[in-house]
């Protein structure tokens, strides 16, 4: 690659990634994101130290399942705020400027999913391997490393969602609103119809305990294809809704 | 070269509010064009419209002779914007702020760097460029917007309402840099302060409720009214004054306005050279003390009140008729 088209790449990235770097900055400097943190690891250590009889993998399944569970109302927040809470002056001092529709929202996108990830995988790396240490070890490490990354995903697919409510919706109480509502609805009602329960949070959490012990049911495909899908869905609708909407 | 122009510029909001209706204007290179209106008059909108924020309902708008779009990120590299009120993320610091600005517009550190050193003095933001944004004053505030709005060197300047809750002195200096910036780039500003627009602007449009009412030079407005009137502040016996007035044959009407407000009218043709001179003879044998003699304040408020007036009888014709 030559060097102006090496510079022509950066001037075209330049944008988004300032963006990025700013939004997760101030989503670092924020009381709620430490907080989560501080509150994340201070569960699960209780919850490894009191489980030191249990099966390792029934402590991890219940260590990954409050993120689905409850730090997800924190996700919800942060996501379902994202465009919403910036509507109006602070969008518009940045997209009166030089910088493309889809610029903003990959940036939005980007930002939370790294910060939500990061998160997620730094509390659930300490869980996994406390209990290794500590619990009676009945783990696959493939099976281990698959779980975490499925949660991983289905984070990343609200995440998504979140941003995207965020887009449609320009009030930031009914995105949030939204968002809780139809997370809730996925978790607990998907799990009761057969043909979408693959969709469902809460059976993913029932799977766990045996993908962990290696006990593949040939279901974690569709699980992961269901979740990539949705997550490629909520963009494409966030990219395509906000190209055309009056900021 | 026309900056800005627009055709038949509309935007309806949810089929029910006809924010800017049919809005046909443009804007010269080196121009500071003034564009004036009562609150909701469709300013910012339009503003916004130019800006490719909003989409129009109908008509279009041309920056540099391309039209604009929600995409036209090459156009908006060229255009420095200062919203009404504007906001910033208040955890960030003048200096961090401006470098992420710098960075939206791809500059490199070479350029940035200088540049925000340079934007940051120039609004006398120096003391407090290392301070959170979140606790600083709306002067301060504005003075940030001003220097985000120049940190790529804009050739289009579009500001909203710039000199909105700043105290007088804020104001002034205000103006002044507006002025000052005029004299290498286009403006185009919005305020309904009549006063600001008819200090610093070469070029005016009027909106009312959506539509334009006058767009051209600020001197064709003045020229909408008669010329022959002048505004007389004095203080001592005003009565002695008013009782004398008539001995002036020039002299149409006089209004007093307020304590030692007076508003003289002559009659059309007369010599206002000599009027005047004869007014200052009368005031010194009354033995006032002049305060202040004006003939443009008053003069452009009342062109705009006429235009408004003229608009309206305009639009109860239309109804009457149809």
């Amino acid at each position: 690659m030559g060097s102006s088209e090496r510079s022509n790449l950066k001037e075209k990235i330049t944008p988004f990634l300032a963006m990025t770097q700013a939004d997760l900055e101030g989503m670092v400097k924020s009381k709620i994101v430490w907080g989560w943190i501080v509150a994340a690891l201070f569960l699960e250590v209780i919850r490894i130290l009191s489980s030191r009889t249990m099966e390792a993998s029934f402590t991890i399944t219940e260590g990954l399942s409050d993120f689905i569970f409850i730090w997800s109302m924190i996700i919800i927040g942060i996501t379902g705020s994202a465009v919403s809470s910036e509507s109006g002056e602070l969008a518009d001092s940045l997209l009166s400027k030089a910088v493309k529709r889809h610029e903003y929202i990959l940036a939005k996108f980007c930002s939370r999913v790294a910060l939500v990830f990061t998160i997620y995988l730094g509390i659930s790396t300490v869980l996994a391997g406390l209990t290794m240490r500590i619990g009676v070890n009945d783990i696959e490490i493939y099976g281990l490393s698959f779980s975490i990354l499925v949660v991983a995903l289905v984070l990343i697919m609200l995440t998504t969602m979140g941003v995207t409510f965020s887009t449609i919706f320009p009030n930031t109480i009914v995105s949030i609103v939204t968002l809780l509502v139809v997370w809730y609805s996925m978790t607990f009602f998907f799990s009761l119809i057969d043909e979408i329960k693959f969709l469902s949070p809460s059976y993913l959490i029932g799977e766990l305990p045996k993908i962990i012990q290696g006990n593949w049911s040939g279901t974690e495909w569709k699980i992961v294809s269901g979740f990539s899908l949705m997550c490629i869905g909520f963009l494409a609708v966030s990219l395509l809704y906000f190209s055309r909407k009056d900021v | 070269m026309n900056v800005i122009e627009t055709e038949n510029l509309t935007k309806i909001f949810g089929r029910k509010l006809i924010a800017v209706n049919n809005v046909n204007l443009s804007v010269k290179e080196a121009s500071i064009y003034g564009f004036l209106g009562p609150n909701a008059a469709g300013k910012t909108t339009t503003i916004r419209l130019l800006l490719g924020l909003i989409k129009p309902s109908a008509g279009s708008v041309k920056i540099f002779d391309e039209e604009m779009t929600f995409n036209s990120s090459h156009l908006r590299r060229r255009i420095g914007y200062l919203p009404t009120d504007p906001k910033f993320p208040p955890k960030m610091t003048p200096i961090k702020y401006l470098n992420f600005i710098g960075k939206i517009f791809c500059l490199s550190n070479e350029i940035r760097t200088p540049r925000l050193s340079k934007l940051i003095r120039a609004v006398d933001l120096l003391p407090a460029a290392s301070r959170e944004i979140k606790g600083f004053s709306t002067g301060m505030t504005t003075r940030l917007g001003i220097a985000a709005a120049l940190m790529n060197d804009p050739e289009l300047l579009i500001l909203d309402e710039p000199t909105a809750g700043l105290d007088p002195s804020g104001r002034k200096s205000t103006l002044e840099l507006i002025k000052e910036l005029g004299r290498e780039k286009t403006i185009f500003l919005s305020s309904h302060i009549l006063s600001d627009i008819d200090r610093i602007c070469t070029h005016i449009g009027v909106i009312n409720q959506g539509k334009i009412i006058f767009s051209g030079p600020i001197k064709d407005m003045k020229k909408l009214i008669r010329s022959n009137s002048i505004q007389l502040e004095v203080d001592g016996d005003i009565d002695t004054f008013c009782g004398k007035l008539k001995s002036i044959e020039e002299i149409a009407s006089f209004e007093r306005r307020g304590g030692y407000s007076l508003g003289i009218d002559f009659y059309p043709g007369v010599s206002i050279p000599k009027v005047i001179i004869d007014l200052m003879k009368l005031v010194s044998a009354c033995k006032l003390e002049l305060l202040s003699v004006n003939t443009t304040t008053s003069q452009i408020e009342d062109a705009f009140l006429k235009l408004v007036q003229e608009e309206e009888s305009h639009g109860l014709l239309r109804a009457i008729k149809s």
